[in-house]
């Protein structure tokens, strides 16, 4: 089965590098990944997104209102991106109150599940900030909405890929 | 082996396995990993390959082409408008041919994305007259470089492999052959004279090209038979059909996605070799059906040499929209619209814009790129709009510091090295309509040295006046701090001579030069006034200031060895003058606007905002903890 996957964040966020990972750990597992980053211009603080395929395709871009999930790592650009998540997603989120009250009587009627989780303190009560983006992706892939378990994150060939950290600095 | 790959490292590891020996590029989006990913596999696969970080694309090219005339298997790559600049060699060599595979990537970029313009290289390809591949994906940009080396050695002619932004930055798990244990290494007996073709005049060109058009005929012939062009939801039975498709690159994989979402299966003629296109073989496709959509991007290469169109439908006539990228939703709609047209039945597309209009009635505003935190052109250009205010004129250029647009100090950019030029071009209109506004131009290192030393040149020899701020931050920035020729290393790290900016401006004639840190804001004012009044002096003439100071993202040891902890004090007002004005992502105002705050997991400690708050609210930390 096919599961398509929207990374979105901000740059700096280590979007890419997640994608990196999600993919390493799918492939990991026998599964055939396609996946789109965004390089250049939008390295420069600006939105990221990164669409993710796992099982099949060859046409790198998710279409919106297909996907299955939408793994954030900052609340607004998690608004920015739902209009991709498909009646029935899901929608796993780095926010300490949820997304805007103004979406979620809709996401409600489309079947869509917002589960939120405030990666920024977990990763600063684990000592290292700049893991945000591997707590959502961990508390996505707990909730069994990344189509792989925890352990195949931790699989993962990249997992040990030293964060890029400088003009980045992140300080507790 | 199945390998996670970047389009670009797919690329990469095609031009290492086929055996090429020279390998050279100018960075720029989306093109900049190909040269890093050549580097990483030969080290990998222990080859023999020269690497070379180009000052320009079209030195780059003419690099790799002679080593091509020496026997030698060489690539070379580029951004789409880098082959504008590599264009001139390009026209030439289509004519002289080569020995060695010589393979040229300028990727292009639909949308666009990172670039000025989204042109199409394959139409440059069918310009130039040389044959261009087009990729779907990175599995494929793999096996087509390969095909790519040998078309060029067969028929002794450069090859083009186009790839678009989303196969360059697609990854893509891909079976990779195992590369042969000894790689093919062209015909490996160096340069053999010629002049007839390698110095050909005139008389002979003409025979050379009557030579290129009967390659072009052969290819084209043997195109028509390639496996890179091949069709599928092919019906076994020859019948007439409603519609057919005819598709290349990225647009291809979302079509066939798109159809089977729809539950259509109108076959698609993949078209893996846009120029020459194989003619016959299109025109037998065509045949087959009441009306053909043509799917390609960025611009109409394939629909443009079919003989007979009149069933053609595509961007030519507006059926496709005629600018931008063929998103999964475009293509979605076309395709319902054509299957509409052609009278199949079609099932309401999936509706994709079931959240969109709620979350366009939110109104999030765009989060726009930014200079970095710590970023020494944000206090070059500050301190820059300090002098001269909002009337002089800022030419700029080509690289991080066009963001300069957001601090309203970049009035122009048109390419690489158009700082210097119109500049020039501003002062001489000016003296005719008498505007004598200050005129400062801006250029980056890498980008003074691809293209701003010539136009400096003619600056200079035709007495043009204004001020010239090199902004120095030792690497090519925004395509990932790749070396130029003014740092001591080189592509793979081995050391190199450096060559001084000061020393070419000074030699371009400049009289006044002077290099300054833009960190020292008041200095560096005062510097930008002594040098506008040197452009207005009666013995003066045009004025360069090199504002040095190292990329943050590339270097920021001078920051680490002196780092400047600040904070805003209660007296902020909210005013929102630092964060217009300087704008830098770690002054972020409050939600509710009444003050600003240091956002500490992003600030660098660079202490360049305690001069943008003019009302003093932004101080060094230490000289808070010292009142307490």
């Amino acid at each position: 089965m096919e599961l398509k996957l929207i990374l979105a964040g901000i740059g700096g966020q280590g979007v890419v590098f997640a994608t990196k990972v999600l993919s390493q750990a799918a492939m990991g597992r026998g599964e055939r990944v396609m996946a789109s980053e965004n390089h250049g211009m939008s390295q420069r603080g600006g939105s990221v997104m990164s669409h993710v395929k796992i099982g099949g395709s060859e046409a790198p871009l998710i279409r919106r209102g297909t996907a299955d999930a939408l793994v954030a790592f900052d609340r607004v650009e998690a608004m920015r991106s739902l209009p991709f998540v498909r009646a029935g997603g899901s929608v796993y989120v780095n926010s300490v109150n949820g997304l805007d009250p103004a979406v979620m009587a809709r996401l409600t009627e489309l079947g869509i599940g917002v589960f939120s989780v405030e990666a920024d303190a977990c990763a600063r009560e684990l000592g290292a900030p700049a893991v945000t983006n591997l707590v959502v992706l961990g508390f996505a892939a707990a909730h069994s909405g990344l189509g792989l378990s925890v352990d195949d994150l931790k699989n993962s060939p990249k997992r040990n890929h030293s964060y890029r950290q400088r003009g980045l600095r992140v300080r507790p | 082996m199945t390998q996670l790959l970047l389009g670009n490292d797919a690329i990469a590891l095609g031009m290492v396995q086929s055996g090429c020996r020279v390998m050279t590029a100018y960075p720029g989006t989306p093109s900049s990993e190909i040269l890093a990913g050549v580097v990483k596999f030969k080290k990998k696969l222990g080859r023999e390959i020269y690497t070379e970080w180009s000052a320009s694309e079209k030195v780059a090219f003419e690099v790799a082409l002679a080593a091509s005339w020496s026997g030698l298997r060489a690539a070379t790559a580029m951004k789409q408008v880098g082959l504008n600049v590599a264009a001139d060699p390009l026209f030439s060599a289509a004519y002289t041919g080569v020995v060695g595979g010589f393979v040229i990537v300028p990727c292009d970029d639909p949308g666009p994305m990172s670039s000025q313009t989204e042109q199409d290289s394959r139409l440059m390809a069918l310009t130039a007259k040389v044959p261009v591949f087009d990729p779907s994906t990175p599995a494929e940009a793999l096996a087509m470089t390969q095909a790519a080396f040998e078309l060029s050695e067969r028929h002794c002619l450069p090859v083009i492999l186009r790839p678009t932004t989303r196969v360059c930055h697609a990854v893509q798990s891909v079976d990779v052959p195992t590369a042969p244990a000894a790689a093919p290494n062209g015909h490996n007996a160096g340069f053999k004279k010629d002049p007839q073709r390698w110095a050909a005049t005139p008389v002979f060109r003409l025979k050379l090209h009557n030579e290129l058009n009967a390659k072009l005929a052969d290819i084209e012939a043997e195109f028509e038979a390639s496996p890179l062009n091949y069709s599928v939801n092919q019906p076994s039975a020859i019948s007439h059909q409603p519609l057919g498709i005819i598709a290349s690159g990225v647009v291809f994989t979302t079509a066939q996605e798109a159809l089977a979402e729809l539950g259509a299966e109108a076959p698609i003629l993949k078209i893996g070799t846009p120029f020459p296109l194989p003619r016959k073989r299109a025109m037998e496709f065509i045949a087959q059906f009441e009306r053909v959509l043509v799917l390609e991007e960025p611009d109409a290469c394939i629909e443009l040499q079919i003989p007979d169109r009149t069933r053609v439908n595509g961007r030519l006539d507006g059926t496709v929209p005629n600018a931008g990228e063929l998103s999964p939703e475009i293509v979605m709609s076309v395709l319902a619209e054509a299957l509409d047209r052609a009278g199949l039945p079609v099932p309401p597309p999936p509706d994709d814009a079931a959240l969109s209009a709620i979350v366009q009635s939110l109104k999030i505003a765009p989060r726009r790129p930014r200079l970095c935190p710590g970023c020494s052109h944000r206090s070059a250009m500050f301190t820059m709009k300090r002098t001269f205010g909002p009337n002089a004129i800022y030419p700029g250029d080509i690289g991080c510091y066009s963001l300069g647009t957001n601090l309203r100090a970049i009035d122009t950019f048109v390419d690489m090295g158009a700082a210097v030029t119109m500049a020039t071009g501003f002062y001489q209109a000016g003296r005719i309509t008498g505007d004598k506004r200050p005129i400062v131009a801006l250029i980056g290192d890498s980008t003074f040295i691809h293209s701003g030393i010539v136009p400096l040149a003619n600056a200079v020899h035709t007495g043009a006046r204004f001020v010239l701020l090199v902004l120095d931050n030792h690497t090519t920035a925004m395509t990932g701090t790749q070396p130029t020729p003014a740092n001591d290393y080189t592509a793979e790290g081995d050391i190199a001579t450096k060559i001084s900016i000061p020393d070419i401006v000074r030699a371009c004639g400049v009289k006044f030069v002077a290099v300054a840190d833009p960190y020292d804001q008041e200095p560096f004012k005062a510097l930008l006034e002594e040098a506008q009044a040197f452009t207005r002096a009666p013995e003066g003439g045009l004025a360069v200031i090199i504002a040095d100071r190292p990329c943050v993202l590339y270097d920021d040891s001078p920051i680490e060895a002196n780092p400047i902890p600040v904070v805003v004090t209660e007296d902020c007002d909210g005013c929102r003058y630092c964060v217009e004005a300087f704008e830098c992502p770690a002054l972020v105002l409050r939600a509710d606007k009444s003050r600003v705050d240091i956002d500490y997991r992003i600030c660098v400690e660079c202490g360049q905002c305690i001069d943008a708050c003019y009302k003093g609210f932004i101080v060094p930390q230490m000289s808070v903890v010292s009142t307490q």
